[in-house]
């Protein structure tokens, strides 16, 4: 017979029992007992008894963070995961993926199975859902008016959206007669004319939810003729009210925020209007002011004053040229003058003398030839300056 | 400021006037009612706004 090892033994079994289908995915009811959450790691160890038997079981802390409640010794619950063997101690244990409480456990299939139902009927389709209106008039609120939520609404809108009113219908939120409560709630706040309506309660995650998971409550929402936020106050868990709502908020703080517009956006909606009333009427009067400029200018283009400058501007341009053409043609004609001038100036006999030439007359007539003179015969001598009287004293012809 | 118009109401009405300004082609008689009829509504509006106060009705 062939020897082996310890840890081939535990080996082989875990790979047996790990082979089990049977032993895979199964929910084992039983009492907590020797429950303790390893403080480092979050993990949780702990046994599931009955009257005749224990079964070891670990909940890593991945899976313990998910769970809804805290498990403690004594608890009757049901848990779901898987038998696997922990070789190092040669021991097997159900390795817990979820716990719940055993009176839950039928609680939450009987929730599903009506969440099913419901779905099927399209109670909580999209396409059903309404907007909410943007200013309503009367908001109301289902709610216990004992409880925080009712304040939270009113300081949410009294900041916001003061111009509204709120009607506030009290209901039970917990109990066996809530769901029938926020039933009526609800029809009277339709009754009353509200635009949108609130339904909700403040509270926890602890706080019980039930009466929002009811099929009446989740009707009576999908029924309503105004739109309905639902405000069950919890971030984790839809609830079928939730999901049969028009809205969903968290708290009833955001549903209130939800059902109204913010008075700055308001405020801001005058403002730009003004703006823009300011803006059209300035630019009608702008363009009809252009109209009536441009006309007007062009009428006074055409009145009797302008049409008399115009016409001083065109004499007064005529004279100009008319002025300009005579000084240029005298200007040219004493220019010719002075020209002309000065050559016959250089031609005068009196300038001729001035180089030291003489004239001769006999009487009054200039001698041009010897011939016409006679020895002693009286002469006048001309000169450039001053005259002399003479005598002939002999005549040479040439 | 005497007024039964709700804000919404008078919201609604500055909003036409502000459409009909726009329009571009109002006379100018029509311009200057509209633009004063604007200005009154407007401060109206924000009147309603700033001294609004919250009511709230318990329903018995």
């Amino acid at each position: 017979m062939p020897v082996i090892t310890v840890t081939q033994v535990n080996k082989y079994i875990a790979s047996k029992l790990k082979s089990d289908r049977i032993l895979q995915g199964i929910m084992v009811k039983g009492e907590i007992t020797d429950f303790i959450c390893h403080y480092k790691s979050g993990h949780c160890y702990f046994s599931l008894k009955d009257k005749e038997s224990t079964l070891k079981a670990v909940m890593f802390a991945s899976a313990a963070s998910r769970l809804k409640f805290q498990p403690e010794d004594g608890m009757s619950v049901v848990a779901s995961g898987s038998i696997a063997v922990y070789e190092r101690d040669g021991v097997y244990q159900l390795y817990v993926n979820d716990v719940i409480p055993e009176g839950a456990g039928k609680a939450s299939v009987a929730l599903e199975q009506l969440k099913k139902k419901l779905a099927a009927e399209g109670i909580f389709a999209e396409e059903h859902k309404r907007s909410l209106p943007y200013m309503p008039k009367k908001i109301g609120a289902v709610t216990s008016l004992s409880g925080a939520a009712v304040q939270d609404i009113i300081n949410v809108l009294s900041r916001r959206y003061p111009l509204c009113e709120l009607y506030t219908i009290d209901a039970l939120v917990q109990g066996e007669a809530a769901p029938m409560s926020i039933c009526q709630g609800i029809l009277k706040a339709e009754a009353a004319g509200c635009d949108v309506v609130i339904v909700g309660r403040g509270g926890g995650s602890s706080e019980d939810l039930s009466a929002y998971n009811t099929e009446a409550v989740a009707r009576a929402v999908y029924n309503c003729k105004i739109p309905v936020i639902s405000a069950v106050g919890h971030e984790v868990d839809f609830t079928l009210t939730d999901l049969a709502a028009d809205m969903r908020a968290p708290t009833p703080s955001a549903a209130a925020e939800l059902a109204s517009p913010d008075i700055s956006q308001l405020r801001e909606y005058i403002n730009g209007y003004e703006r823009r009333c300011e803006k059209a009427a300035m630019a009608a009067v702008e363009k009809k002011l252009g109209t009536y400029n441009s006309l007007s200018a062009k009428l006074s283009a055409q009145s009797p004053e302008n049409r008399l400058k115009l016409m001083e501007e065109r004499l007064a341009n005529l004279q100009n040229r008319a002025e300009t053409a005579v000084k240029r043609n005298f200007d040219r004609c004493s220019a010719q003058l002075a020209e002309k001038a000065a050559k016959l100036d250089s031609l005068s006999p009196l300038k001729v003398m001035a180089r030291g030439y003489s004239l001769v007359y006999k009487g009054d007539d200039l001698v041009r030839d010897s011939a016409d003179l006679t020895v002693g015969q009286e002469i006048t001598l001309r000169f450039d300056k001053g005259t002399a009287t003479a005598e002939i004293i002999d005549v040479n012809g040439e | 400021m005497e007024n039964k118009e709700t804000f919404e109401e008078n919201l609604k009405k500055l909003a036409d006037i502000v459409l009909e300004l726009e329009k571009g082609d109002v006379p100018l008689e029509k311009t200057v009612e509209l633009y004063g009829e604007g200005v009154k509504i407007s401060a109206l509006c924000r009147n309603q706004l700033e001294s609004a106060k919250i009511k709230i009705t318990e329903e018995k």
